[in-house]
């Protein structure tokens, strides 16, 4: 029975994992690889959209990239280059799909993405996307350019699945909370579309609640934060039960998940005007600058 | 774990209608206990009510003293059926999923490497001692060069589908380690003396009609599993079927297996080994489910019977060939459809007077003269043509075959077999390997099929059918 679950269930953090990450063993300050690694996730994102590869793999990538930097023996960011950790994420994460994506159009698209001229992304690019398009030299690799960006992407590939000791199952929430929706009746589109908003909002959270929680608690916690949210009343009872989630865990999730609206503010705030480092040498540029600013007081 | 089923764990019907027993009962128990509570609290409803508040719930059910049952509740009824939803609420155990986590690869150098066993397809697997616990393991390598998107997603899915089907007729996958390079990867699996191919030519007579069910039993249940996990296996054979001197048989070779679904998905064709692969997939079907496994167990199912393969085609017109000779050709009634197969065009089937008593009809009783009429039966469900008329792995689990004399084997009484994987190297087999990924679909004429050379084929004119030339 157990290996029956496996297909709905998901690899967690350990404790130690969360707690001795590789990058802050190497020192990088935690509230910076906290910044860096929601900001990949939304690299990620954007990158999977623009793609047109579905919500599941662009999701399971994110959990990929997520999962990627935990533990002593994860990858470290003054190592890896956040970007290119995130684009071979999401070339994985597609291979492994029905719906594979080349090499070249992953590149193309991290490309525009990470132009600092071109970036429709707030921390790439905080005057935000250009009305006229830029010139097309900053936003298009050259033929050497994509060699070696393929290189890399295909390179780092084998150094995420190394750190995973392959195992790159996910299991998403997203289908099982449709399943619950149905099994408890509320079945208003309002609703269902609240739980997906909330289920890949999720993804960026900070407490990393994919990596921490099975998706049968996300579901459940997303159900029942949208239900309220859109006034529809659920069964009486402690239905969540049924789904084998208890109501200290639920309430945990409700909070992170509700959170995490408030950590993308704070985030956008906190970085204003400025860029979020997604390469290893800007990395070690912003851990430098707060080592002066640190001395300085 | 029973005590923490939940909904979706999916039970047997048997365990199923157990379940609905006991909540039968407790209904029934809960209904007494709440009439009894209410004429109990009728007969003392001149006594003072306020002596107890009790609402903890009571383990110990209907020995308790009534006293302590009392409550301030004008509503005995209701207060009660509260008490009792209580109680069951904290009866129920919630299901908590196995703690798993991940671990980075760890170096091939932990393992000692004792002897090379064979080459497949796939990679090269060597007989290894895992230097920490000193035990015995196979490690597989994989085939990495050539690969111009990457890791190469047939290692991929061969790791994540090995990694996910756990089951004790399945290959277990214990690690992956690394090399010095990037693409030095290695499968570390548990060891296994035989494999059911070198076995079969090696041994002077065939199994034991006994010893055959207890392998095609085991070897259906990994299959079942493997399709209730939706993963197709697409490379069974006997050479992927390893077995240790236990009487214990694996699936084994995972590089051609992936996740399927339903509608299934448009898939290569270019799977299965010529000799076990199916009429469909043949005739270039380009959606395909988890039929062609059966088919492929049918033609392991008569390999051990035989000791020969049973489908030796030298070629795709040739497979076809042998397969029609064996079964009969297609026609409307047992296979609806057939004709609009890609290569199904070219071919060309006289109209066959004899309507088969049975659907799928039964294969030649002279092929198998040693099997009972239950044997016959299966082997000749799992070869039919029709995909659809194929039964499924849970289906032959059940059938009358598994249950008539001779039993299967006890697997502690099978006989043991000098390992020819465990000390030295083995000879090449002959099978044919398994079709290359990324090879074109061959476009088929297969206006040959029954055409080509003539008296070397006793089984085109055994078939029952004369051939319409041009």
């Amino acid at each position: 029975m157990e290996s029956g679950l496996k297909h709905l269930s998901n690899a967690l953090a350990t404790p130690n994992q969360l707690s001795n990450s590789s990058s802050s063993i190497d020192g990088v300050p935690p509230e910076l690889e906290t910044s860096i690694r929601c900001a990949g996730a939304q690299l990620t994102q954007a990158a999977g959209v623009l793609l047109g590869l579905s919500q599941d793999i662009i999701a399971q990538a994110i959990v990929l990239f997520t999962r990627f930097w935990l533990g002593a023996d994860g990858g470290s960011l003054r190592i890896y280059a956040a970007k290119d950790v995130s684009a071979s994420a999401l070339y994985l994460a597609a291979k492994l799909s029905f719906q594979p994506t080349s090499p070249r159009s992953v590149i193309n698209v991290y490309t525009f993405l990470l132009s600092p001229d071109a970036s429709p992304l707030w921390f790439v690019n905080p005057r935000g996307a250009p009305d006229e398009p830029p010139a097309p030299e900053t936003y298009i690799l050259t033929e050497g350019g994509y060699q070696s960006a393929r290189s890399t992407l295909l390179r780092i590939e084998s150094v995420i699945l190394r750190a995973l000791g392959f195992d790159t199952h996910v299991a998403l929430p997203h289908a099982i909370a449709l399943t619950y929706l149905q099994t408890l009746g509320a079945t208003k589109p309002s609703v269902s579309r609240r739980v997906i908003q909330h289920l890949n909002t999720a993804l960026l959270s900070p407490q990393l609640l994919y990596v921490t929680h099975q998706p049968n608690a996300l579901a459940v916690a997303a159900i029942y934060l949208a239900a309220r949210e859109q006034g529809v009343k659920l069964v009486d009872t402690e239905w969540w039960e049924v789904f084998d989630v208890d109501r200290e865990e639920l309430g945990f999730l409700v909070v992170g998940m509700q959170s995490t609206e408030g950590f993308m503010r704070a985030e956008k705030g906190r970085w204003e005007n400025k860029t979020i480092p997604l390469v290893v040498d800007t990395v070690e540029a912003e851990i430098e600058k707060g080592r002066m600013l640190g001395e300085g007081e | 774990m029973s005590a923490s089923k939940s909904r979706w764990a999916d039970d047997d019907p048997e365990t199923e209608a157990i379940i609905a027993q006991q909540k039968r009962e407790k209904e029934e128990k809960r209904r007494a206990k709440a009439e009894k509570q209410r004429q109990l609290e009728e007969s003392r409803k001149a006594q003072a009510a306020a002596k107890h508040n009790d609402a903890t719930p009571n383990p110990s059910g209907d020995k308790e003293p009534p006293m302590k049952r009392r409550r301030l509740s004008n509503e005995p009824m209701d207060a009660e059926v509260g008490q009792d939803q209580e109680k069951v609420k904290k009866e129920t155990t919630l299901l908590r999923f196995p703690v798993r986590g991940w671990e980075t690869c760890r170096h091939v150098d932990n393992f000692e490497r004792l002897n090379h066993i064979e080459e497949g397809s796939y990679g090269w697997v060597s007989r290894a001692k895992d230097i920490t616990t000193g035990e015995i393991v196979a490690l597989k390598k994989l085939k990495l060069e050539s690969s111009p998107d990457g890791f190469p997603v047939t290692g991929l899915r061969e790791i994540q589908t090995l990694l996910e089907a756990r089951h004790s007729n399945v290959v277990y996958l214990r690690e992956v380690v690394m090399g010095n390079k990037m693409d030095d990867v290695f499968l570390v699996m548990d060891f296994f003396e035989h494999d059911l191919k070198t076995l079969l030519d090696e041994m002077r007579e065939p199994f034991l009609p006994s010893e055959i069910k207890t392998l095609l039993q085991q070897v259906m249940g990994g299959l079942e599993f493997l399709h209730s996990q939706w993963i197709m296996h697409r490379d069974l054979k006997t050479s992927n079927l390893l077995m240790n001197n236990r009487g214990e048989i694996k699936i084994a070779d995972f590089g051609m297996a992936r996740y399927y679904g339903d509608p299934p998905p448009k898939l290569t064709q270019l799977v299965v080994t010529l000799w076990y692969r199916s009429p469909e997939l043949l005739l270039g079907a380009e959606k395909y489910g988890p039929e062609i496994d059966i088919w492929s167990i049918g033609c392991i199912f008569g390999e051990m019977l035989t000791k020969e393969p049973l489908l030796q085609g030298k070629n795709e017109v040739d497979q076809v060939t042998k397969i029609f000779a064996l079964t009969g050709p297609p026609n409307s009634t047992i296979w609806p459809g057939f004709r609009s197969l890609p290569n199904a065009k070219s071919l060309k089937i006289p109209s066959s007077s004899t309507s088969a008593s049975s659907n799928p009809p039964l294969l030649p009783r002279s092929k198998f003269p040693f099997l009972t009429n239950a044997g016959l039966g299966l082997i000749s469900d799992l070869l039919a043509l029709n995909p659809a008329s194929r039964p499924t792995a849970r289906e032959c689990l059940s059938h009358p075959y598994f249950r008539e004399d001779p039993r299967p084997k006890p697997k502690e009484m099978f006989p043991t077999f000098p390992s020819k994987a465990g000390m030295e190297k083995r000879r090449r087999h002959h099978t044919p390997e398994a079709p290359k990924r990324g090879q074109e679909a061959p476009e088929l004429d297969f206006a040959s099929a029954f055409g080509c050379a003539p008296g070397e084929d006793s089984g085109v004119a055994g078939a029952g059918f004369t051939l319409r030339l041009g």
